[in-house]
Order: C-alpha cells, then structure tokens, then sequence
C-alpha cells in the first residue's frame, strides 16, 4: 500500500508542462501583438545591366541541334581523337599491326533532351573539315552542310519502333535510359562515307543536324558533362601471322561544339537596356537591391517575391523551358561577381517557353533575404541566370529598373518586431 | 572566528541565493496582462494551513521575524506540480505545469540572533497563448497561427536576520534583491506554407530592490501577534541594454494571529495588503486562516484563502479562493521532513474561471 502511494505520489508531483492555451483577446492577451505587413516594394532594385558570353559554344555542357525554321538553325560540330596508324593485334605481347583499311564506323551520340512530341526526330550526319575550333562560326561551315555532302541521316523514332530498337539492316541502334530519359543513338557508317585517312591518323570531324516534323530541337551531350560522342573504327590491320585481322578501336572527342544561325530578328544576342537572361552565347543580368532598413534589420520575412515583367520573352520549343535562377554573389564585382555556394542564396522559378512579353516571372526569394539578413556584410546583389547555363537556346529578356512603370519589384510579406519587454 | 554553524549557514546563503532551477510559482492566465501573477512566500506547511501560518514559520519567508524560531540550520524546498483548468467563453483548456517556487534557509548565530535566505517567487511571467485569425496576403486571405509566450519570473532573493529582544518581543529584517528573466517568444505559422513562419525571441530581464521589517509580540504564552511590512522600489524591465519599461512595486502590510490553546493544535489568521495600484494594477487584500493539530512528526493541516489579484481586465480585481489540506513526516529524528499538501484554488475575473490542483512536497533538512 505505502508503494502505491509513494508511486502514485511521485505521479502526480513529475515534472510536467503544458502550458499553451487558446487566447481569448484582448482581455487575456499580451498587450503586444504579432503584425504582419504585405507591401510591394516598386524601386528596391536601383542599378541593374546585362552581360553575355559567360557560357560559349565550345565551354557549353550539350551541343545544341535545333531547326526551328524562321527562329534558329543550329548543329552540333565535333572532332574525335586520332586512333593512330596502328592497332594491337595480339593482345599477349601488345604487338600493333598497321591498320591497311576500315570496315566500318559506328558513332555514338547522347540526346540529353529532346521535345517528345517532336515525330520523325531525325539526325543528318555531315563530315567536317578538321580544322574544327572555337572560332567556327555556323557561316565559316556553310559549305559543308548542303545536303549533298550528308554523310546519312537517321530517323531516331523509327530505329526505336523497330524490334530491340536496332536497325539489323543498316546497323543502327537506339538506347533509352529510362531512368534519366536519354536516348544514345548508334549509326553505323561505311568506310566510303568516312574513310580512314592515314595522314590525318584517323582524325575525323563531324557535324549533326536534327530535323523533325515538328518542334526539332535537342540537346546532345558534350564533353563538358562526359557524355561527348564515341567514334568506333573497325578496322583491319596487317598481321604477321595472317594478312590481316579486323580490329576495332573506340575513341572520344577532342573537341566539341555547335554553331548556330539566328533567323529571327527577335532573338538578336546584341544587349540593350534589358535584363538579358540566357541565350547563346549565355547573358545574365546583374540586379542591385537597396533594401530599406527596416527589411534589413528589424523585421522577419515571411515570403518575398521578386517579381520581374517580360520585356522580350524566350523563343523555341516546349522542351527548351527552363530553369531561371536568381543566384546570390560573394562580392559585386558586376559581370565578374563570384556567384555564392550558399545553397540558401539560390531562388528558382521555370520559365515555359509561351510566356508573352508584360507576362510576369517570379522568383520566390525569402531564403535570400533572409539570409541577407544574417549577414549584413554580404552584398545584396542577385545575378540572374540560366541554369544550367550553355544547354538551351532560349533568351528571356525582362524590364529593366529604368522603367519605371515595369521595374522589377520585390513583393514582401514581413512580421514586424515584436514589442518584448512590455507588460 | 565564525562559528562552524555559521561558516555552514553563510555558505549555504551564498548557494541559495543563486537559483537554478524555474521558479514560477504558478502559472496562471492572469499572468498574460500586467506585471504576472504574485508568488507565495511559503513553505509547504504554511501553505497547507492556508498561509496562515507564513508570518509565523521560520521556513517561510512572508515575515522576517519568523526566523527568530530557527533554532538549529534549517533548509527549505517546495516542488508544486499544478493541473490547471481554465474556461472562458465556453472554451475549456487542460494546462499543468511543475515548479520549485521557494527555497529558504536559516540558522542562529547565536541564541537570540538568527539569519536566513533564500529564494521565493515574487511575479510569475510563464503562460503561453494561440490565437488564431487571417489576413489578406496577395489578395486571399491566408488564415495563420500565433502563439505568444513567456517563461520566466521575478524572483525575490532574500537575507533576513531576526532577533529576540525579551521574551515578549521579537524583530525581524531583511533585505530583497528582484531578480530574474523570462524567455519571451512571438511565432507566427501560416497555414499556407509559401508562407514561411517566423519565430522571434528575446530574453527579458528584470530587477528591483526591497526591505523588509516585521514586529512579533507574545503577550500570553499561547499568542503570538506578528505585524510585517514590506516596500520594493520598483521593477525595471530590460531587453538587452535598453529599458523597456520600469514601474513601481507595491508596498506591502500584513498582520496576523496565532493561538496555540495547546502543544498539539494550532490555529492562525492574517491578512495582508499590497498597494498593486503602484503597478497600474488593483490593490489587493488576501486573508487567510488555518489550524495545525498533531505536535508529533506527523501534523495534519489545513487551511483557508482568499483574496484578488492585482492584474487583470476590467474594473474590479479577479478574485482568489483556495482550500488546502496537507501533512507531514519525519525522519532521522526529525532531521529529515518531508511535507506534503494539496492546494483546491479558484480564480475569478473578466469572465475568465481558472481552477487548479496543485500538489505539494517540501522538503526540510535539518542537518
């Protein structure tokens, strides 16, 4: 009995809290109360330009084929390492026989993205010069992509409808990851088309071209990203012990790009006053915030929309949507401002190609600002950008701070300093 | 040389007066407004007689005097763990909370001159609300969550000393420091979660100053009639460096009366009154009564209470009634004193009832 009392007691007497109750206001409320502000600030944005040529071509992580008539013509351009003169042909003493000829070539690409509701996706493969670099423009190259000079093209839908996705006839094939939805497509071509020229080492350069009913634009992946195209040689090479013997031998790329023709006046790379997002070569723009102090210093904020009108909106397919961000710098230092790694001074939104120009975008930035809060060294400065940059087309341009009427604003809800301390 | 009682006695007073533990005596929701609620200066075994007996009871901390009846080193503490009902407006709320609201200690120096301590509550600031209400954001309403709290009290930080004059009369002093802080919390939670919550918080601090003085006559052997005293000279509200707010604290007159018709029954009286109104609050007058029967370890006690509290909404002071009960044991040869008691209280005011059950163990060592 004295142990049931003695736990019975020990019970009742345990430490315990529960002290939270509904509030029955004002009488049994604190004096002070929780305010919560909605404003739109209209010139929180004071200095603000555009920049371009952070991503080049060449630097970009997918090669960008695109034939979107009227809006851009654009191919990928690549030049593979040079297989030598020689390959092993006894793989027990590593003994190399000259290579006297070559069967045929398999080339391998990566589409990284694609519009799915593009049909008849075809890809047109032309032999380059090799004197491939960055400085090629889609004009130094014009005289190797007239159709004659097409190697052969390969219709990507129709490989993929047949059985096992592989064209036994013509020695295509086509893979889907289904897991990151890429599609590598195999072409086979003959040694007629792309022969082995002993002089140049088995260098070869080629250029793709997509075409489609519709809709024609994908992404192939590059080196940048270690998804570059593979160039498999079967050759035959001379052998002691026979004449020859057939083998085969997989090389990259050296180098990688895509050149482009824009056709439309509406997407002219030239920078105005306009906040440049994007593109090719790519543009950000650089925004400065003049934060009142009461944002800086006093108040929590709830959710802060930065909310930028369209000026010129971005031209292409469905598929070339994309991810704008408003990113955080280490220190203005304007074009050149490192861009901070502080995942919380990152602010996304995506952008759907359709949107028209006075269309609004917003970035939802709370995290930016409150960090800005926290650290009040850290420069309230955003660079807008593409993300990732260099693997689309698109360009959007919005309405500088010079506009007034459609200056970017920033829309602030805030909860303002509690009154502690007072009865 | 100090005396090795003495050297234990002003070590102990050093360590008491530093608390470490919560100290609200008890929480209320008439806390929410104004200065909080007023703690009790009492032992568990005064309180179980209703606070009748603090005037008198050395452990207890309501008349300085009192400690003249410390004959050997005392030390005091109280657990309370409270269940709490609070109805207002149809709405029914279940709080409870647990608290170590007092703590004291005393010794003689010599035979007539005995010197205490320790800590009580003087303003309880722990409560928390929620309210729920919405605002137009971006052209809907978006319904939201506040809840307001603060944790924390005032505690007063006491050192008396008593002295007996003649065997008629004795006097009482001491000296209060006013202590303490309460962590203060202002959150708002969207119900829409584009809408990120906020959550601020601040540490308050507060202090004063205060004396006491108390008067014990015995002008029959079973009688005893203590008159005290007490004025504090404000409280100053600090958030960081700045201050926020200071207003003046209450002085304080209590009387009260016991009779001891034999060695195992008691029965006592008192009643006090604070100037509140210093405070911007109600002046309060608290009455109190209760009876003590049984001399050995194990007394059985219980008691009245009643009275207002000082803040509160309205014109007329909320009201306070309490019943009590509550016993006692010894161990070691009274070395060694566990008390326990249970406190019925009842609080009344702007429409708000608040009801509560607390549970009380005190622990006393004698060493």
């Amino acid at each position: 009995m004295r142990r049931v009392a003695l736990a019975a007691l020990a019970a009742v007497t345990a430490c315990t809290e529960d002290v939270t109750a509904p509030g029955h206001c004002p009488d049994f409320c604190p004096s002070g109360s929780i305010t919560g502000v909605d404003t739109v600030l209209q010139t929180v944005v004071q200095r603000d330009s555009a920049f371009r040529g952070f991503v080049r071509p060449h630097e970009a992580s997918s090669l960008l084929a695109t034939n979107l008539p009227g809006v851009i013509d654009s191919r990928a351009i690549f030049l593979t390492l040079p297989i030598g003169d020689s390959l092993v042909v006894e793989s027990g003493t590593g003994a190399r026989g000259q290579i006297v000829g070559v069967d045929s070539l398999k080339l391998s690409v990566t589409i990284t993205r694609r519009d799915t509701s593009a049909h008849n996706l075809t890809l047109v493969y032309y032999r380059l010069p090799l004197d491939l670099d960055s400085t090629k423009t889609f004009a130094d190259l014009a005289g190797a992509w007239t159709g004659t000079d097409s190697l052969r093209s390969l219709n990507v839908d129709s490989v993929y409808a047949l059985a096992g996705h592989v064209d036994l006839l013509r020695g295509d094939s086509v893979f889907v990851d289904t897991l990151t939805n890429r599609v590598t497509v195999i072409a086979k071509l003959d040694s007629a088309s792309a022969p082995y020229v002993v002089a140049d080492s088995g260098k070869a350069a080629f250029g793709v071209k997509v075409v489609a009913d519709s809709r024609a634009s994908i992404a192939l992946g590059s080196v940048e990203a270690g998804l570059g195209p593979l160039l498999t040689w079967f050759a035959e090479a001379d052998s002691v012990a026979k004449d020859t013997v057939p083998r085969s031998s997989t090389v990259g790329v050296r180098f990688d790009s895509f050149v482009f023709d824009l056709l439309s006046p509406s997407v002219d790379t030239t920078l105005d006053s306009t906040l440049a997002v994007g593109g090719m070569p790519v543009a950000r723009s650089i925004m400065r915030f003049a934060l009142p102090r009461l944002i800086r210093d006093s108040v929590q904020i709830s959710r802060a929309t930065l909310v930028l009108v369209t000026a010129r909106p971005p031209e292409g397919v469905p598929a070339d949507s994309f991810t704008l961000s408003a990113h955080g710098v280490l220190a203005d230092f304007s074009a050149k401002s490192p861009l901070s790694p502080d995942p919380s001074r990152v602010a996304t939104t995506r952008v759907h190609i359709g949107i028209a120009r006075g269309d609004t975008v917003r970035i939802e930035m709370a995290d930016i600002l409150r960090s800005w809060q926290v650290d009040t060294l850290a420069p309230t400065t955003l660079a807008l950008r593409q993300v990732p940059e260099g693997t689309e087309f698109p360009e959007i341009r919005f309405e500088p701070s010079t506009n007034v009427a459609l200056a970017p604003a920033l829309h602030v809800t805030y909860v303002r300093r509690f009154p502690f301390g007072k009865p | 040389m100090m005396s090795r009682t003495g050297r234990r006695l002003v070590a102990a007073l050093f360590l008491s007066v530093s608390p470490t533990v919560r100290l609200a005596a008890q929480d209320s929701q008439f806390s929410v407004r104004g200065l909080g609620v007023p703690g009790r200066w009492e032992s568990v075994r005064a309180r179980t007689t209703g606070g009748a007996f603090g005037p008198f009871d050395p452990r207890s901390s309501v008349a300085d005097v009192s400690l003249v009846d410390a004959l050997q080193l005392t030390a005091t503490a109280v657990e309370a763990t409270t269940y709490r009902r609070a109805e207002i407006g149809g709405s029914r709320d279940d709080l409870r909370s647990s608290r170590f609201p007092f703590m004291s200690l005393a010794g003689p120096l010599s035979r007539r001159f005995v010197v205490g301590g320790g800590f009580a509550t003087y303003l309880d600031r722990t409560y928390s609300i929620v309210t729920r209400d919405s605002q137009m954001l971006r052209g809907a309403y978006a319904p939201y969550s506040d809840r307001v709290g603060s944790d924390g009290a005032v505690a007063d930080l006491r050192v008396a000393a008593a002295a007996r004059l003649a065997s008629w009369i004795a006097i009482g002093t001491g000296a209060h420091v006013l202590s303490g802080s309460s962590r203060q919390t202002a959150q708002r939670i969207y119900d829409d979660t584009t809408f990120l919550g906020t959550t601020q918080t601040a540490m308050v601090r507060y202090d004063g100053f205060g004396i006491s003085g108390s008067v014990a006559l015995d002008p029959v052997r079973s009688v005893r009639i203590v008159g005290y005293a007490r004025s504090d000279n404000r409280l100053r509200t600090r958030l960081g460096d700045t201050e926020t707010d200071r207003v003046d604290l209450p002085t304080t007159l209590g009387a009260a009366l016991r009779w001891s018709p034999s060695p195992s029954a008691r029965v006592a009286g008192a009643v006090a009154w604070r100037s509140w109104s210093d405070a911007g609050g109600f002046n309060t007058t608290s009455w109190s009564a209760g009876a003590e029967v049984g001399a050995g370890p194990t007394p059985f006690r219980l008691g009245v209470r009643g009275g207002q509290l000082p803040f509160g909404p309205g014109t007329a002071a909320p009201t306070e009634f309490g019943v009590t009960l509550g016993t006692g044991k010894g161990f070691s040869g009274n070395r060694a004193l566990v008390d326990l008691g249970l406190e019925r209280l009842v609080r009344k005011g702007g429409g708000l009832t608040e009801t509560a059950w607390t549970v009380l163990v005190g622990l006393t060592i004698r060493p």
